[in-house]
C-alpha cells in the first residue's frame, strides 16, 4: 500500500511543469484555432445574429471581431497560467475560458445567418438531462466507494421498465416510478455482487450492462410488443404559471419535461446531501477511507448498499427521459451510449454533482451543436471542408481522456474506490 | 501442388471434424472407449479414473455456472411466454405448463439444431454419400456445428485479448471498438490492392488489421504507463470514438455506393479461404485462431517477456521492485491485447462479409469479458469458453426463426455465466458444494480505483 502510494507521489510531483506547458499550450493552440477561424472562416463585415421566437433579434455581434476577442481572452489565461496569477479562481478560469470557446464556436458557425438562441440552450439542457442524472448515479455510487461503469445498463432498464409500466398502468407517472425502481433494482443487484460476493467492481458493471441490453431487447420483443404495451405516448412539457412567461429565461427554464424539473431538484438535493449531511460526510469517508470509517462506528459495507441503490433510483429517471421524454416509445439500445458519455461527465466534473452538470451541459452542446451543424454545414477554413457532424459527437469522449490522464485538470477519484471492504 | 494438396487434405479434415462435432455423443463415446483401451496398459479404471478426475475437477465449477444459466434462461423462456399467460388467465393450469414446457423444448430443440445439427439428418447424409449420392447432403446437414465454429472464431481472439490484459493486470473493455479498427483496416487494405497475389495480399490484411487494432489499443496503455490513467475507462471512450469515426467513414469518405453506409468488398486475394462449398462457411480463420491460441499460450508461459508481463499483473510493486519497466508491460500488453481483438475483426471482414457495414458490432468485445472469466485467462480456457458460446451464438439464430424466442437470450445466459464465474459463491451455495482446498484460483483485483 505505502510503496504504491509513494511511487505515485514521485511521479506526480515531477509532472506539474510538464503538465502545466502542456495546458499552456493546449490553451493557446485553442486560442490560434479561434483567431485563424475569425481571419479566414469569417467573412469580414458578417455579423452572427442570435434571435428569439417571440422577441426577434435579441443582439447580433461581429463575427470576427468576437472570434478574436474570446482568442485574446484565451491566451490571457494562458499568460495568467505561465505566471500563476490568480490562482485562487484557477476552476472558475478553467470553466469560463470552456465556456467562452464554445460560445465562440456558435458564433463562428452562425457568422452570416442567424440562430434562435433560446432554442439551442434549451436543445442543450435537454441533451444534459440524462447526462447529469446519469453522473449523479455515478457520484452516489462512487462516493461511496463502488466503482460504476453499469450507468447505461441501470438507465436502459429504466428507460424499459418505464415504458412498460406506463403503458400497464396507462399512467406515465408510474412509468417514472417503474424507472426508477427498475434501476434500483439493477443497482441493488450491483451492489451485491460487489459487496456481499466481493466481485470485481467492473466485471459486475459490465454483467448489468449486458443483462440490461439483452434482457430489455428480449423482453420487448417478447412480451411488450406482441402484447401492445409499448406505446405509452410521451410526458407533456409542464409550463410553471408566470414564471414561463419571462421572456427569454422563462421557455429554457420553465416550461420543460418533468425530467428536466426532477434533475434541477435532484441536482440541489444531491449536493446538499453529500457535502452538507453527515450522512453525506460518513457516505464520502466509506469511499476514501472505509477503514478509519467503520472505527468511528460507520457501517461502511451497508452505506455503499444504499448509496448503490440511491444512484440506481437516480439513473432510472434518466433512463426515463429517453422513453417517456422524447419518443413515447422503447428502442433497442435507445440509451446510445449516453451512459458512458455521463461516466465521462461524472469525471470530468470531479465526482461533484455541480461539476457533473457544467460537464454535462458542455457534452449537451456539443450535441446540440451537432444537430444544428447537420443544417448549416459550415465550412472549416483552410482544408475547405465542413466539419463531419461525427466529429463533435465524439467531443465528450476524447475530453474525457484528456482528463483522465491529467493534461488538463486532474480527476481525483474516491481513494478506496475498487477495493471490496472487509471488517478487520 | 503444394496448395492442392493441402486444400484437398485440410477438405476432408474439417468434414470429419464437423461430422464428430455434430455426433458428439458417438465422439466422446469414441474418446472415452480409447482412453479405456490406454488405461488397460497403465493399470486399468483406478489410473483411468485418476486420469479424469484431475483433468475434471477445475471444469466443475464453470460447469454449474453454465448449466444454472442455461435454466434460468429456460425458466426466462418459460415465463415470458404470450400463450402461457393466455392459459393461466383462462384458469388452464395444467395447460400453461405444458405450453411452457413446449416452449422450452421448441426453443432449445432449436437452439441445438441450430448450433450442433441434427445426428439423425448427419447419419442419413452420410449413408447418402456413401450410396453415391454426393456430398452435398451432409455439408447441409453439418451446416450447424460449422456455424458454430464459425462463431467462435471471432470469440476466441476476442477472449485471447482480454485473457492476455488480464495477465498483465490490464482490464481491456475495449474489444468492440478494436475490433473494429482490426475489421476496418483489414478490409480497406483488402480492397486498395486489387493487383496483388493471394500470398502477399491475404497476410498483409490480416497483419494491417491486427497491427492497426493493436497501435489503438497501445494508445490505452501508453496514456496508462504515463499519465496512470485507468485503462477501463480511456478503453470505453476509445470504443465510442471508434464507433462514431466509423460512422463517419463508413457513411461518408469509404461509401461504396450512396446511402448503403458499406465499403467496397474486398479483392478476391484478400478471401480467407474457405474449405467446403455452400452452405458451410468455416474458412481458415479458424486455423489461424487455433495457431494464435497456441501461440499466445507459448508467449504468456514460456517466453520471458510473457513472464515480465505476467509478473506485472500478478504484483506492479513487486515487478518494479524487481527492476522491470510497468510502463513498458503495460503498453506492451495493451498493443498485444490489441492486436488479438483486431484479428477477430479480420477474420469477420476477409472470412464472412467481406467488407464492413454501418453497424458492425455484434457483441464480440463485450462477450469476450466473460469468454476471459470463464476460461481462467488461460488460452486452453478461452478456446473451450469460445466454442461454447461460438454454440450458443450459432444456435440463437434458429431460435428465433423457429421458436419466435428473440436471440438475446443468450446474452442473458452470457452476463448469468459471467455472474456465478466471477461468484462461485453462489454456486457453491445453490450445490451445497464445499470450498475446494487449493484450487490455484489467481484472484486478480483490477480495479485498483480510477485513480491517475
Amino acid at each position: 500500500m505505502t510503496v504504491q502510494a509513494q511511487v505515485v507521489d514521485t511521479s506526480t510531483a515531477s509532472a506539474p511543469n510538464r503538465r502545466d506547458a502542456l495546458v499552456i499550450v493546449l490553451i493557446l493552440l485553442v486560442g490560434t484555432a479561434l483567431m485563424v477561424l475569425g481571419s479566414l472562416g469569417t467573412q469580414a463585415g458578417a455579423r452572427s445574429a442570435f434571435t428569439d421566437q417571440v422577441l426577434g433579434t435579441l443582439f447580433s455581434l461581429p463575427s470576427q471581431a468576437t472570434l478574436y476577442t474570446i482568442g485574446a481572452f484565451c491566451f490571457l489565461v494562458a499568460g495568467l497560467r505561465l505566471f500563476r496569477a490568480l490562482d485562487s479562481i484557477r476552476s472558475v478560469l478553467n470553466w469560463s475560458l470552456v465556456f467562452m470557446a464554445a460560445f465562440a464556436f456558435l458564433v463562428w458557425i452562425t457568422s452570416g445567418t442567424s440562430m434562435n438562441l433560446p432554442g439551442m440552450i434549451q436543445s442543450t439542457l435537454m441533451a444534459a438531462t440524462p447526462l447529469t442524472l446519469g453522473a449523479m448515479a455515478g457520484i452516489f455510487c462512487e462516493r461511496s466507494g463502488i466503482i460504476n461503469i453499469a450507468i447505461e445498463g441501470m438507465m436502459l432498464s429504466g428507460a424499459f421498465a418505464a415504458v412498460a409500466f406506463a403503458s400497464l398502468f396507462d399512467s406515465l407517472w408510474m412509468g417514472l416510478l417503474a424507472a426508477s425502481l427498475m434501476g434500483g433494482m439493477m443497482a441493488a443487484l450491483h451492489a451485491v455482487l460487489s459487496v456481499k460476493y466481493k466481485v470485481d467492481q467492473i466485471i459486475s458493471g459490465t454483467v448489468i450492462n449486458m443483462l440490461a441490453a439483452g434482457g430489455t431487447r428480449f423482453l420487448n420483443l417478447r412480451l411488450l410488443e406482441p402484447a401492445g404495451l409499448s406505446t405509452p405516448g410521451s410526458f407533456d412539457l409542464i409550463r410553471i404559471p408566470l414564471l414561463a412567461d419571462i421572456p427569454i429565461v422563462g421557455p429554457i427554464f420553465f416550461e420543460n419535461q418533468p425530467t428536466v424539473y426532477l434533475m434541477f431538484i435532484l441536482l440541489v438535493l444531491a449536493n446538499f446531501v453529500i457535502f452538507a449531511t453527515p450522512w453525506g460526510l460518513r457516505m464520502r469517508a466509506s469511499g476514501e477511507h472505509p477503514g478509519a470509517a467503520d472505527t468511528v462506528g460507520v457501517h461502511v459495507n451497508r452505506m455503499r448498499y444504499v448509496s448503490v441503490i440511491i444512484g440506481g433510483l437516480i439513473a432510472g429517471i434518466g433512463g426515463a427521459y429517453f422513453s417517456l421524454g422524447i419518443v413515447g416509445t422503447f428502442e433497442d439500445g435507445m440509451t446510445r451510449g449516453q451512459g458512458f458519455v455521463a461516466l465521462a461527465a461524472m469525471i470530468f466534473g470531479n465526482w461533484n454533482p455541480i461539476g457533473a452538470f457544467l460537464a454535462a451541459l458542455l457534452f449537451g452542446f456539443a450535441d446540440a451543436l451537432q444537430v444544428k451543424m447537420q443544417i448549416l454545414q459550415p465550412v472549416l477554413p483552410i482544408i475547405n471542408q465542413p466539419i463531419p457532424h461525427e466529429f463533435l459527437q465524439m467531443a465528450p469522449y476524447i475530453l474525457t481522456i484528456i482528463v483522465v490522464a491529467g493534461v488538463v485538470g486532474r480527476a481525483i477519484a474516491p481513494a478506496a474506490e475498487g477495493k471490496p471492504y472487509e471488517k478487520q | 501442388m503444394l496448395v492442392v494438396l493441402v486444400a484437398l487434405i485440410s477438405k476432408w479434415l474439417v468434414l470429419v471434424l464437423l461430422v464428430a462435432l455434430g455426433l458428439w455423443p458417438l465422439t466422446l463415446l469414441l474418446a472415452l472407449g480409447v482412453l479405456a483401451l490406454i488405461s488397460t496398459r497403465r493399470g486399468g479404471w483406478p489410473w483411468m479414473k485418476d486420469w479424469l478426475g484431475t483433468r475434471l475437477r477445475g471444469l466443475v465449477l464453470p460447469a454449474l455456472a453454465v448449466v444454472t444459466a442455461l435454466i434460468i434462461g429456460a425458466l426466462v423462456i418459460m415465463f415470458t411466454d404470450q400463450m402461457v399467460y393466455q392459459a393461466l388467465s383462462e384458469g388452464r393450469f395444467g395447460e400453461a405448463i405444458a405450453l411452457a414446457f413446449g416452449s422450452l423444448a421448441r426453443a432449445y430443440g432449436a437452439l441445438y439444431e441450430g448450433s450442433l445439427g441434427n445426428p439423425l439428418k448427419i447419419l442419413q447424409a452420410i449413408g447418402l454419400a456413401l450410396s453415391g449420392e454426393g456430398l452435398q447432403p451432409v455439408l447441409s446437414a453439418v451446416r450447424g456445428p460449422s456455424d458454430s465454429l464459425v462463431q467462435s472464431v471471432p470469440y476466441i481472439f476476442a477472449g485471447l485479448a482480454v485473457a492476455l490484459g488480464f495477465r498483465a493486470g490490464l482490464f481491456n473493455i475495449g474489444a468492440e471498438g478494436q475490433i473494429g479498427v482490426g475489421w476496418l483496416a483489414a478490409v480497406v487494405v483488402g480492397f486498395a490492392f486489387p493487383g496483388l497475389p493471394t500470398v502477399i495480399h491475404l497476410p498483409l490484411a490480416i497483419v494491417a488489421g491486427a497491427v492497426a487494432a493493436g497501435l489503438w489499443a497501445a494508445i490505452a496503455g501508453v496514456l496508462k504507463a504515463r499519465t496512470g490513467a485507468h485503462e477501463v475507462i480511456t478503453t470505453i471512450m476509445l470504443n465510442y470514438v471508434v464507433f462514431r469515426l466509423s460512422e463517419w467513414l463508413l457513411c461518408g469518405p469509404l461509401e461504396f455506393t450512396q446511402g448503403t453506409c458499406r465499403t467496397q468488398d474486398i479483392a478476391e486475394s484478400a478471401y480467407l479461404p474457405r474449405f467446403l462449398g455452400h452452405p458451410v462457411t468455416l474458412h481458415w480463420g479458424f486455423v489461424l485462431a487455433l495457431i494464435v491460441a497456441a501461440l499466445t499460450g507459448w508467449f504468456l508461459f514460456r517466453t520471458t517477456w510473457g513472464f515480465w508481463l505476467r509478473t506485472v499483473g500478478a504484483n506492479p510493486n513487486a515487478a518494479r521492485y524487481g527492476g522491470m519497466s510497468v510502463g513498458k508491460a503495460f503498453t506492451l500488453a495493451m498493443f498485444l491485447s490489441g492486436c488479438l481483438a483486431g484479428l477477430a475483426g479480420v477474420v469477420q471482414g476477409l472470412g464472412i462479409t467481406r467488407n464492413i457495414a454501418l453497424g458492425f458490432q455484434a457483441g464480440y468485445g463485450f462477450d469476450s469479458i466473460a469468454l476471459a472469466l470463464l476460461g481462467k485467462s488461460h488460452p486452453a480456457g478461452v478456446l473451450a469458453a469460445s466454442l461454447l458460446f461460438g454454440v450458443l451464438r450459432a444456435g440463437a439464430g434458429r431460435m428465433q426463426s423457429v421458436a419466435g424466442v428473440p436471440t438475446e437470450i443468450v446474452q442473458i445466459v452470457q452476463a448469468l455465466v459471467i455472474i456465478f464465474v466471477a461468484a462461485p459463491e453462489i454456486i457453491r451455495v445453490i450445490y451445497h458444494l464445499r470450498k475446494a482446498r487449493a484450487e490455484g484460483v489467481e484472484v486478480t483485483v483490477f480495479s485498483r480505483g480510477w485513480g491517475a
